[in-house]
């Protein structure tokens, strides 16, 4: 049952070892190329993602992303701007998603009646997105597709 | 231990193969819910996250071999189910595409060449090269001419076995860990102060405390986690006020009652004007005071930690002294005196008000504080000094070791505690608080080791920064990088760092997952298996030890840098490391190999592979042949049990959510030093500091002096760099999750807009930033979540594109040798287009 | 006294003897004309930007919360100053917004909000009072530029053009219900009583929930 990963890296070694057989003059693959004692010229700053799609989560336990521009919000000690919006109150007029019912959790796992403030500052698990593209790419494999290979695995062995 | 046939495996890959192919979620279109049992259960083990020094415990889940999910342990103490961003986003870190799957040797021609391009190799012709290298280096200069940079990143035996195979195999004492850059400044306050390392209180302060002082910590980026449970109490409990200070506006500020921008270095003035007006409001704890405190007035004019031949050092009246005279309560009195109201508020430039406001925290005997700071206390050339300020105004109010009232020292690593400073990973010291100078710590490590009298090594080894100096110098010639990115990391790379790893004299290895800047730096690349590829346990802020099992392989060949260091000792016999005279006095120990000596000595090794879990994997135990992990833990717990560092037996901590040691008869300490609380304080002390012999702990007379580099007319900003909320460790794990990367994808230079105005430039424009060492090119941002005061820039390190420390200053707090990576002089220059 | 007051009324009374009337209508008007221009410039003059943020509070408080928000800086270099939203633009708003402005000047010499304790002390008042301005008057000065005539609402986001096409366009609400904080940082809205939105409490409920209390 662990072996998924094996196959991903293998062929990922495959793949290591083409190039590798080409020697690398330089492997920091998160500078582009650019020699360590050289500085590229910096990009511009993107914008902000304001498309307002949900992105798909990794996994149901992600904290969604922020699909729209946050830029001067304020959240802190005197108001929330993200609950303007998203609290539970609000969604009727806002038709914004309701924070989650985890956010009325205090540290004991008990409802509250309010929004606990632990969960205060939203930013510290929602961002935005700008608009650039990863650096490297990322071969996490979404769980649908792990249960779809334990199935097929399974129709194998019957 | 999987219960699959060889059939099994093959056809695991096959289908595997083409579910990795397809690369996004399956289509949410026409399917129906998956409900067969077998199917949807995950399997769900603990873990300790992979990034800061909170310590919050992590629920994976892992199905057919990978992590397909993370959150939040509901169970854990310190983080009760939550995450910041980049722990929810753990999953992924594993999986960047550019993994390291094999060793990179750089080569022309076949042969290994300083200049040549990295080629793919085999473990064996690494390690070949490597011990090549080694022993050469060590027959000609001896162990001073090998060095080894580890982290607070190790696992507790990760660090354990390297420093073993370092002061006790190669009998060299150049092991230092990144925790240098870190927490020296911390461990040397602790040192001073109480004369034991780590604090003394814990989480549990934040759900008692009245009020919080953050010294130049940003924790609502750095430790959010802990800034939940400061806002909850803060929201929760009116009265409960929050003072930040800082040199610059930050996302801490968002939550404070009381917001303090000082001029950088000035904490030293506020802090003996906090004293001051204790003494003078008539707020000192007398009756503490007197029980429990001593006064010393500490040397002054120390230098900054710079070359001797800089100018600087050379002019400093008492280079690098820590000592300290004792004075009487009065004569501190008279000392701190000075520094009255209006002095602070001038040097400062925080207003009178603000700053009352602030002393009335601390002298209220009814209100309890926790004070709080990590790197702009540390990394600081007095942060020994500030650290021990800090806590003079706990001792002077005896407002210490009880709930809600604590001085507390964060980390910024997940195991800065755990591993670099309880396992004594530093060039000076040994497990357990001991130091390498003293003949007695040396000869208690040799009899834990079982190793002859006198192989420790009783001199200092090099520190991170001198490290760097001696490989620029060619004094150390083989250097061995694990588990951190110290190119980018260590200050003034243009001048230190880099030609130091490409001086031609140099074989520099690093371990490392991802190839890093430090990796591209290096001759040698070793592919490292990374945080739940093995089991592993870390130390976090308030001394809670956690253990996790290997819950998936790694990839390739990539192996732990537990699994590297064992390998390697290997390759050594006593007879070609160890000085002939010390195998005549003992030949039993003549021509054992190193891993023999270190690893199979009837203790590392006195744990059957049966021991290990039938439910995990566990590669290193099944190379080896013995539960190496738990053998060398067991045997590090000698020496700190019945030393007031007792730490639980192995399995137990597979069982919890972590111990706060010290652990005695299975009950973890929450609050040291008190009476009742700590099973070490003397019955009927109430207190009991019991680092030092006569029980009292020290409040040091120290003065206000100013930093080695100021703005001037050539490079008028002050310049302080730090982290962001979304990046850690240099960015090498985070900069690979793409929503971390979108979330913040530059390192910027944020600015006062008028600042900017002035320069005629603009959020956004490109700009040169340059100081006497080095220069780097960024965009500006004069919005967002930094807000800095005219004069001064602040700009994050994590961009690897972007490497700030070209720029900073390689200045240290002398005692400490910790690096000042908060003050230096740059000039900002339009960037043409 | 009282003769006095008679002599200088007699002499007003008396008509010229050394001026012609032309001179005196003509350099009547033209006095006349220096003057209201002369007060026309000087108000002027107290509706920049520059004469507000003369003052410190103005200049350390609002001002700098001003510099990072988009009515400072955007993509068309348009900047809102102060007066843009501070001060109506039609000639008797103007004036009656002035006279109360010299209230201000009062606080100014007495030193209401000198220091940024005392700043913040008044904020969530100074707030209130713009926030009831704007509401009283449909948002007038936001409309000066952002008339719902001139929106178009496929070139906003999708949230901002449903909100706008609800509650704008509808005159359900007006601008300022949705954007308080837009170019200053706001007050403490829990004591604004507006920490969640609609949630005050009715006549009948509140009066429940004081009794309720009180069991």
């Amino acid at each position: 049952m662990k072996l998924l990963s094996k196959t991903i890296v293998a062929s990922a070694l495959v793949v290591a070892m083409i190039g590798g057989a080409v020697a690398q003059e330089s492997v920091a693959t998160l500078r582009s190329g650019v020699a360590l004692d050289e500085n590229a010229k910096p990009p511009q700053i993107p914008a902000m993602t304001n498309n307002d799609l949900r992105q798909v989560r990794n996994y149901p336990e992600q904290p969604p992303l922020i699909p729209h521009k946050i830029e001067g919000y304020q959240i802190d000690i005197n108001a929330n701007k993200c609950l303007q919006c998203h609290s539970r109150s609000a969604i009727g007029e806002s038709q914004a998603p309701m924070i989650s019912i985890t956010h009325f959790m205090n540290r004991d796992n008990q409802f509250l009646a309010s929004v606990t403030p632990r969960r205060y500052f939203c930013t510290q698990c929602h961002v935005p997105q700008l608009e650039t593209d990863p650096l490297v790419e990322n071969t996490f494999v979404d769980v649908d597709q792990v249960l779809e290979y334990v199935a097929g695995q399974q129709k194998e062995e019957k | 231990m999987t219960g699959m046939t060889r059939r099994d495996v093959i056809k695991a890959q096959a289908v595997a193969a083409a579910a990795a192919a397809a690369g996004m979620p399956l289509s949410a279109t026409a399917q129906n819910l998956v409900t067969d049992a077998d199917l949807t259960q995950l399997k769900w083990s603990k873990a300790a996250c992979r990034f800061c020094g909170t310590g919050c415990s992590i629920m994976v889940a892992t199905k057919a071999g990978r992590v397909v999910a993370t959150h939040g342990d509901a169970e854990a103490e310190v983080n009760r189910g939550l995450n910041c961003v980049k722990g929810y986003f753990l999953s992924k870190i594993m999986y960047g595409q550019d993994r390291l799957t094999t060793p990179l040797l750089r080569k022309s021609n076949g042969v290994y060449d300083k200049n040549g391009d990295f080629e793919p190799v085999s473990w064996d012709e690494a390690f070949d090269i490597m011990a090549e290298k080694w022993k050469k280096t060590l027959a000609e200069k001896g162990p001073k001419g090998i060095g080894m940079f580890g982290s607070g990143q190790w696992t507790v035996w990760e660090g354990y076995a390297a420093a073993k195979l370092m002061k006790a195999g190669f009998l060299s004492n150049n092991i230092d860990p990144n925790a240098r850059h870190c927490m020296a400044s911390a461990v040397v306050g602790f040192m001073r102060t109480f004369g034991i390392d780590e604090p003394m209180g814990c989480y549990d302060d934040f759900e008692n405390a009245d009020a919080f002082v953050l010294w130049g910590s940003n924790m609502a980026e750095m430790h959010p986690i802990l800034w939940t449970r400061i806002a909850d109490r803060r929201f929760s409990h009116p009265g409960t006020e929050v003072a930040v200070l800082s040199t610059f506006k930050h996302r801490s500020f968002d939550l404070a009652d009381i917001p303090a921008i000082f001029t950088p270095q000035t904490d030293l003035v506020i802090l003996n004007y906090i004293a001051n007006y204790i003494i003078q409001n008539d707020a000192v704890n007398k009756e503490f005071v007197e029980k429990h405190v001593n006064f010393k007035k500490g040397a002054q004019d120390i230098g900054y930690g710079l070359r001797d031949d800089n100018p600087l050092q050379m002019e400093a009246e008492n280079p690098n002294s820590g000592a300290a005279d004792p004075i009487s309560f009065e004569e501190f009195a008279e000392f701190v005196a000075p520094y009255t109201l209006e002095m602070a508020a001038e040097m400062s430039g925080v207003s009178e008000e603000t700053l009352e406001r602030l002393a009335k925290i601390y002298a209220d005997p009814d209100r309890k504080v926790m004070s709080l700071w990590t790197m702009g206390v540390n990394q600081h050339t007095r942060g020994v000094w500030v650290n021990n300020m800090i806590y003079n105004l706990h001792l002077l109010t005896g407002k210490i070791s009880t709930p809600g009232n604590s001085p507390f020292s964060l980390t910024g690593q997940p195991s800065a505690c755990g591993t670099a400073r309880e396992v004594g990973t530093f060039s000076h010291r040994l497990p357990a608080d001991m130091v390498v100078a003293n003949p007695e710590h040396r000869a208690k490590a040799e009899k834990i080791w079982k190793l002859p009298e006198g192989t420790i090594p009783d001199w200092n080894g090099a520190h991170a920064v001198q490290q760097n100096r001696q490989l620029k110098d060619g004094a150390i010639n083989c250097y061995w990088v694990q588990v951190n990115n110290n190119m980018q990391a260590a200050p003034n790379m243009m001048q230190e760092g880099l030609p130091g790893y490409r001086n031609p004299d140099n074989f520099i290895v690093v371990s490392d997952a991802y190839p890093t800047v430090t990796a591209e730096a290096a001759d040698l690349i070793l592919p490292a298996a990374m945080w739940v590829e093995k089991e592993g346990a870390y130390g976090n802020a308030e001394r809670r030890t956690q253990f996790w099992h290997q819950l998936v392989d790694a990839p390739g060949d990539s192996r732990s840098d537990l699994w590297q260091l064992a390998e390697f000792s290997k390759r050594f016999t006593t007879d070609e490391v160890w000085p002939a005279e010390l195998l005549e006095a003992n030949p039993d120990y003549k021509g054992k190999t190193l891993y023999e000596v270190l690893f199979t000595n009837g203790q590392v090794d006195a744990f059957p592979l049966e021991e290990t879990s039938e439910e995990y994997a566990n590669q290193e135990a099944n190379d080896f042949g013995f539960y190496i992990q738990k053998g060398l833990f067991e045997e590090y717990a000698q020496f700190g049990r019945g030393k007031a560092h007792d730490l639980a037996d192995f399995d137990t901590y597979h069982e919890v959510r972590g111990l706060r040691w010290p652990v005695v008869d299975g009950k973890e300490t929450k609050w040291r030093f008190k009476e009742g609380s700590d099973p070490y304080a003397k019955e009927g002390s109430g207190w009991d500091f019991y680092g030092h012999k006569d029980g009292k702990a020290v409040v040091f007379a120290l003065p206000y002096e100013a930093p080695p580099e100021m703005p001037d007319e050539s490079f008028p900003f002050w310049l302080c760099t730090g982290r962001v909320l979304e990046h850690w460790h240099s960015g090498s794990m985070t900069q690979r999750v793409e929503e971390l990367h979108k979330a913040i994808p530059d390192a910027l230079c944020y600015m006062h807009p008028d600042d900017a105005a002035e320069l005629n430039v603009r959020r956004g424009s490109a700009v040169k930033v340059s100081s006497r060492r080095g220069e780097i090119a960024l965009r500006v941002e004069t919005r967002g979540r930094n807000q800095p005061p005219r004069g001064l820039i602040f700009v994050p390190w994590f961009d690897a594109s972007k490497l700030i420390n070209k720029v900073t200053l390689d200045a240290t707090d002398p005692l400490s040798k910790q690096t000042d990576f908060k003050k230096c002089a740059v000039k900002i220059e339009a960037l043409e287009a | 006294m009282l003769s006095f007051i008679k002599r200088v009324w007699a002499t007003i009374r008396r008509p010229s003897v050394h001026y012609s009337l032309g001179f005196l209508t003509i350099g009547g008007f033209v006095m006349g004309v220096i003057f209201w221009g002369g007060f026309n410039t000087a108000l002027e003059v107290t509706n920049t930007e520059k004469f507000c943020v003369s003052c410190h509070e103005m200049r350390d408080n609002v001002f700098q919360e001003l510099k990072p928000t988009i009515h400072y800086t955007n993509r068309s270099g348009v900047r809102a100053t102060c007066p843009d939203c501070h001060v109506p633009h039609d000639w008797t708003n103007k004036i009656a917004r002035k006279m109360q402005a010299s209230k201000e000047v009062w606080g100014k010499i007495f030193g209401t909000i000198n220091t940024r304790e005392k700043f913040l002390e008044h904020r969530l008042k100074l707030a209130q009072n713009e926030w009831a301005r704007l509401e009283a008057n449909n948002s007038l000065e936001c409309r000066n530029c952002h008339s719902p005539d001139s929106m178009d609402i496929t070139r906003q986001s999708k949230r901002a053009a449903e909100a706008h096409e609800r509650f704008l366009f509808t005159g359900e609400k007006t601008c300022i219900n949705c954007h308080k904080g837009i170019a200053h940082e706001l007050p403490d809205m829990g004591q604004a009583g507006l920490t969640l939105p609609h949630s005050k409490p009715s006549g009948e409920i509140e009066s429940y929930l004081k009794t309720a209390q009180k069991n």
